[in-house]
């Protein structure tokens, strides 16, 4: 795969003498989304709010794979497209190389939004049926650049071959591609703009098993080469092992439990987390997991439990689960989860 | 293991089945020439890619081929030793019935939202059972009791939408319960499942063959699925099986290049890997397939041989491979 580009040395964002944020290339803090729900057709009543997203906060950091792993409804989508500034938060602040993204300038806010770019689910869905695929790489490029036609043809070609496809795919349409052809054209669109962050969001599960593993590993190559930051967001366990250095688990809006990958897989400490690696089908027939079968359904996210919002399908849960939310206690190096089963530690955010 | 002492004969038994599709652009081999028995209470896995025909198998044994473009061309579907080409049509509708029965590729939707769950189970019970409704509906309760749902009398004029994702899974694994079939075709039953649910409706599954005894076609593309339920493995590349095999046989020791390869292709939850080994190129098109083995030319071993399709290779006891490379070590199989 020829990803020693001529693009590759102009790709830093921060090559025009910008003065680079030390630390964190993004991050969040309390984020909140509620969405309200209304009652009634004629006279619209406030029956409460879904709380998406209640409370999280989550460091990226440059060049790494933040993931997000829980089940459907459990925020991780909203989160994602609260990075991508489609979705206000309701409370919190959104933080992007140390500045407040909802306080942006005019001119800084196009910035943030060609530095940040996302890759979606379904690749038959995400391009569209009647461009070329050189108008869909480049439309990113014309919204947010004035570049000639020959300097986007060029580099619409540069990206191409950057993401394993010859330049003259250039001419065809979306359904002359395979799946895996086509995730590559939106990861070719994406990285059109020369972001610094990528939001991932189910990138391989719509394709077929023998083509995921290439995906995976263009996307681990291309953050390698460009220093890119990831927020994966993923339900496959296995695949967000391999991806990530940081791993958040949510339910039901709160991130319950957050560490390494692999101190994160191989002793997970909160019930949830367990059951849910319980439930991650195993890669042999002898390697059967110990199953924890959790009780009753995900409550709704209108009227979440008090205290921990777990405690209802908890098999270990506590009298003070009902009432109070834990807070985050350290359970190893850079681990910790949001359980009162652990001891409370005097950190409040590793 | 399940089938430690195989009956003789198998409750299902396809040989050399052949669907294709003339269409404009030629003819595409959608299952090219498989064999396979199904023996009772057994569960075998097909996995495959999309395209790769394993659908096309459920529907050929279930005579649903899309008509005119398909035609089943060749082979032969014995299902307790009728052939079910040379079936009528009623005969067919009568098997499909109560002998095989195809579940749902998506059990959450597949209930229809404006009947009550009692009229669904009712109108199954009916096809099979004539009699007053009231005994009917009596069966019907039965039924969801034995899927574990709380008080059935009531639950059975409930609608659809009046019960959880879980409760609607096991109304679901109820009706196909209903007709006590030998052969359940699952195709692609849990894809669009969360992790926790997908391991629940898993399980009822097993409950369902526990209970009825029924054989279980599992149609995946996931590996892991396989080895959490499968007695048998095929395992299914461009219409062809590639390799057949007992579950432990096949994860121990696979033997096809392409199931090799699949395999190293999975991340796997246990251990950090640091390098995926991805196979490069694509799934071919059915419509254009290259001549001989369908995999060669994404194959590290690919040689000239592989330009003629190998036959399958019997290289132990019930595993079978399609590979060249043990042309000089086993066996032909039948």
């Amino acid at each position: 795969m020829n990803i020693r580009s001529p693009i590759n040395a102009e790709l830093d964002f921060d090559a025009g003498g910008k003065p680079e944020y030390n630390g964190a290339l993004a991050h969040a803090e309390g984020l909140r989304k509620f969405y309200p729900v209304t009652k009634g057709r004629l006279l619209r009543k406030s029956a409460g709010s879904v709380k998406a997203v209640d409370g999280i906060s989550i460091t990226i950091a440059k060049g790494q794979t933040y993931s997000l792993v829980g089940e459907s409804g459990c925020g991780k989508t909203t989160t994602a497209r609260m990075f991508l500034m489609v979705e206000k938060p309701t409370a919190g602040e959104v933080y992007f190389r140390g500045k407040n993204i909802h306080k942006l300038s005019r001119e800084e806010r196009r910035e943030y939004r060609a530095s940040v770019q996302a890759v979606f689910q379904d690749p038959w869905s995400s391009l569209n049926p009647r461009m070329r695929v050189e108008s869909i790489i480049a439309e990113p490029m014309v919204t947010h650049w004035r570049l000639s036609k020959a300097e986007l043809r060029a580099r619409v070609a540069d990206l191409l071959e950057v993401v394993g496809l010859h330049p003259y795919h250039a001419q065809h349409y979306p359904h002359e591609f395979s799946g895996g052809q086509r995730q590559r054209i939106a990861i070719a669109r994406a990285l059109s703009t020369r972001p610094s962050l990528m939001v991932l969001d189910e990138p391989v599960s719509a394709l077929d098993v023998s083509i995921r593993a290439q995906i995976l590993n263009l996307l681990r190559e291309l953050q390698q080469d460009y220093g890119l930051s990831y927020l994966l967001i993923a339900h496959n366990l296995a695949t967000v092992r391999y991806m990530s250095h940081r791993v958040g688990v949510m339910y039901l809006g709160k991130i319950v439990e957050e560490g390494p990958p692999s101190s994160l897989f191989s002793d997970p400490k909160h019930p949830y987390t367990r059951a849910l690696i319980s439930a991650a089908l195993p890669a042999h027939p002898r390697k059967q997991r110990e199953e924890i079968v959790l009780r009753g359904e995900v409550p709704s996210s209108i009227d979440p439990p008090l205290g921990c919002p777990f405690h209802p399908r908890c098999p270990m849960a506590m009298v003070e689960c009902s009432t109070e939310y834990p807070t985050e206690r350290t359970v190893a190096d850079r681990h910790w989860t949001s359980c009162h089963l652990y001891p409370a530690s005097d950190n409040t955010s590793a | 293991m399940v089938n430690g002492n195989r009956p003789d004969e198998p409750l299902l038994r396809v040989e050399d089945l052949r669907t294709y599709f003339y269409t404009r652009s030629g003819v595409v081999k959608a299952v090219d020439g498989i064999s396979f028995d199904l023996h009772p209470g057994e569960t075998l896995g097909i996995v495959g890619e999309s395209g790769s025909g394993k659908s096309m198998t459920a529907w050929s044994i279930l005579g649903l081929v899309p008509k005119p473009a398909g035609r089943i061309v060749g082979g032969r579907i014995l299902y307790k030793g009728q052939n079910l080409l040379e079936a009528s049509a009623s005969e067919m509708r009568q098997v499909r019935g109560s002998g095989i029965c195809m579940v749902m590729q998506d059990p959450l939707t597949s209930l229809n939202p404006v009947f009550t769950i009692g009229n669904q189970l009712i109108e199954s019970l009916h096809m099979e059972f004539k009699g007053p409704t009231a005994k009917l509906r009596k069966m019907a309760a039965e039924l969801l009791a034995k899927v574990s749902i709380p008080s059935p009398e009531t639950r059975l004029d409930a609608f659809p939408h009046e019960l959880s994702g879980g409760m609607r899974q096991r109304v679901v694994g109820a009706i196909a319960m209903s007709r006590s079939p030998n052969v359940l075709i699952a195709d692609e039953p849990t894809t669009s499942l969360d992790a926790t649910v997908q391991l629940q409706y898993l399980n009822l599954l097993k409950e369902i063959q526990e209970t009825t005894g029924a054989a279980i076609i599992f149609i995946t593309h996931d590996l892991g699925i396989v080895a959490r339920m499968c007695d048998r493995v095929a395992v299914m590349y461009a219409g062809r099986f590639v390799e057949q095999a007992d579950v432990m046989a096949l994860f121990d020791s696979p033997s096809h290049p392409y199931t090799q390869a699949l395999m190293r292709s999975v991340p796997d939850l246990d251990e950090d890997v640091s390098h995926l080994p991805s196979i490069e190129g694509q799934p071919p098109s059915l419509d254009d397939l290259p001549p001989g083995c369908a995999f060669a030319p994404r194959c590290e071993y690919a040689s000239e041989e592989c330009e003629v399709y190998p036959p399958s290779f019997a290289i132990a006891n019930g595993h079978i491979s399609s590979c060249w490379r043990h042309s000089g070590e086993y066996s032909v199989a039948d």
